[in-house]
């Protein structure tokens, strides 16, 4: 995957693209940057999001570079499964449609998912969920500008230290320039290039292999794709499902997004994208399944997509994907920087280091952490350590472990901050003991299932009677 | 238990037809949004 010589796309073609979309993000950002007034502005486009910027955010913040390049691995790997599987990721954004309703009732004047732990149960759970959110966002980041540098050189053969560059610099001039205004709008138009072009290629690989021979030919080669009883893939979907879940409904990304949307828009547009979201891993992953009929011998699983992309619509079908993935890049990448730089700025400058800061200290500050979380990530990524890249794999026992605790704080006036604390901690610890013992596909499993069993018992056990109003709280700058 | 062409068809051909839709429900939500002036 990582030999120049494999690549599917000209190094100049592949600056060129580069090139042009850099150009055209970065004014967007400028143009839309303009606009943006004050703090709220900046972190939380006015909290006037309307319907259709709502849903498409949703969806291009979900649709990563995983979903365009692992959805067809997994059918590649895991058949049938593997692709459905991979689409009850979605389940996380429709079960975070009410939530997200319920968010904005109950916290008019929040900022991040922070707001709502240190509000609801206090400081010390407020720190350990701060330490599981900025672990977790840091890995994704650091994982996604590897996948950039990765994917740009395996499509074009650029060197992979610029392609991670280029990538990282243009989200984050736009993230600085625009804030979550840029973000969302630039969300826009990456989803509807992302859908086009999953499609055009799906479409295409209907018309020239067809499902007869595509079927027949799995048959004869590669029967285990089409078992629908593969126990790897089972395991793999149940694994996936909590994994997202659990991702989405602590992550900052998610919840700066409930703040941001009007206030009628946060249920419709997360339960639509999680619908429109379904399709997308098995339109983007069937063709994958052409392999056997269009003849392909395909050196690295990871491949595949751009393979057959490449192989249907030479050049076109190259660009073609170089362009969603691109999309599905940037899309994460802007989202995860906004989102963490609220965090970083609400949770840890404005919640421990200066409370007294105003709003255009904050405003100023919050470009200063996009850039500094810019510039770590670049370091981090710089030298390709291999094993970083998998770093998110045993995440899932963290972020597994505050699912049952935001669902408990958010509908529940019995749950307290003890219950929540050990039902973080404990959760984590067991899961990483199974991640260890067993394997990465059932650490969030073991993590929400401990994390559950000790939130359900500290409701039971607790007289605890939570006044709502608390969360309703706005935050001055104390002087 | 082994999937058959039919089963294969249909779950691709579904999906596929979603996602044609979904960018056009968007554009035209967009529109709704700006002429409403409710984009942002």
């Amino acid at each position: 995957m990582n030999n120049v010589n494999s690549a599917i796309l000209d190094a100049n073609i592949g600056w060129m693209i580069l090139a042009g979309f850099s150009v055209i993000w970065i004014w967007l950002g400028w143009f839309w940057g303009r606009k943006a007034k004050g703090l709220e502005d900046f972190m939380l486009a006015g909290r006037n999001v309307g319907m259709a910027l709502g849903i498409a955010t949703a969806m291009a913040t979900w649709v990563t570079s995983n979903t365009t390049m692992v959805a067809p691995q997994l059918a590649f790997q895991l058949g049938i499964w593997g692709m459905l599987g991979y689409s009850l990721g979605s389940v996380g954004l429709m079960l975070f449609a009410p939530m997200a309703r319920r968010i904005r009732q109950l916290l008019p004047h929040g900022y991040t998912s922070g707001d709502f732990i240190r509000l609801r149960y206090g400081v010390w759970t407020w720190r350990l969920f701060l330490v599981i959110s900025l672990v977790y966002a840091i890995g994704w980041l650091i994982s996604l500008g590897m996948a950039g540098g990765v994917l740009i050189h395996a499509l074009t053969g650029i060197e992979y230290q610029y392609g991670m560059t280029v990538i990282l610099t243009i989200c984050v001039i736009y993230t600085v320039l625009g804030g979550l205004r840029a973000v969302i709008g630039t969300d826009f138009i990456q989803t509807i290039l992302i859908l086009v072009g999953v499609v055009v290629l799906a479409i295409l690989t209907i018309n020239h292999v067809g499902f007869e021979d595509m079927h027949s030919n799995l048959l004869a080669e590669r029967p285990e794709l089409l078992n629908l009883l593969m126990p790897a893939a089972i395991m793999f979907l149940f694994n996936n499902l909590l994994f997202g879940v659990g991702e989405i409904f602590h992550s900052n990304v998610w919840w700066s997004r409930a703040f941001a949307f009007r206030k009628d828009v946060g249920f419709k547009a997360y339960l639509i994208a999680g619908i429109f979201w379904v399709p997308i891993p098995i339109v983007a992953g069937f063709i994958a399944l052409a392999t056997p009929a269009l003849g392909l011998n395909v050196p690295a699983a990871d491949m595949v997509g751009p393979m057959v992309a490449a192989k249907l619509l030479g050049v076109g079908g190259a660009i073609l994907v170089f362009i969603i993935v691109f999309s599905a890049l940037a899309s994460s990448l802007d989202s995860l920087l906004a989102a963490t730089s609220d965090l970083v700025l609400q949770d840890i400058y404005r919640g421990h280091i200066n409370p007294k800061a105003d709003d255009e200290k904050l405003r100023r500050m919050a470009k200063i952490i996009i850039l500094l979380l810019g510039v770590i990530t670049w370091l981090i990524c710089l030298p390709r350590v291999s094993t970083l890249a998998s770093l998110l794999h045993f995440m899932g026992a963290f972020v597994a472990s505050t699912i049952f605790p935001i669902i408990g704080g958010l509908y529940w006036k019995r749950a307290n901050a003890y219950g929540a604390f050990l039902a973080m901690l404990s959760g984590t610890i067991v899961g990483l003991i199974a991640f260890n013992v067993i394997g990465f596909y059932v650490a969030a499993l073991v993590s929400a299932a401990v994390s559950m069993l000790v939130t359900l018992v500290s409701i039971m056990m607790s007289k605890a009677d939570f006044d709502w109003t608390m969360l309703k709280t706005k935050r001055e700058a104390r002087s | 238990m082994i999937a058959s062409v039919g089963f294969l068809s249909a779950i691709v051909v579904i999906a596929v037809a979603i996602t044609v839709l979904s960018p056009i429900i968007l554009l035209l939500l967009w529109v709704k949004d700006w002429k409403g002036k409710k984009i942002w």
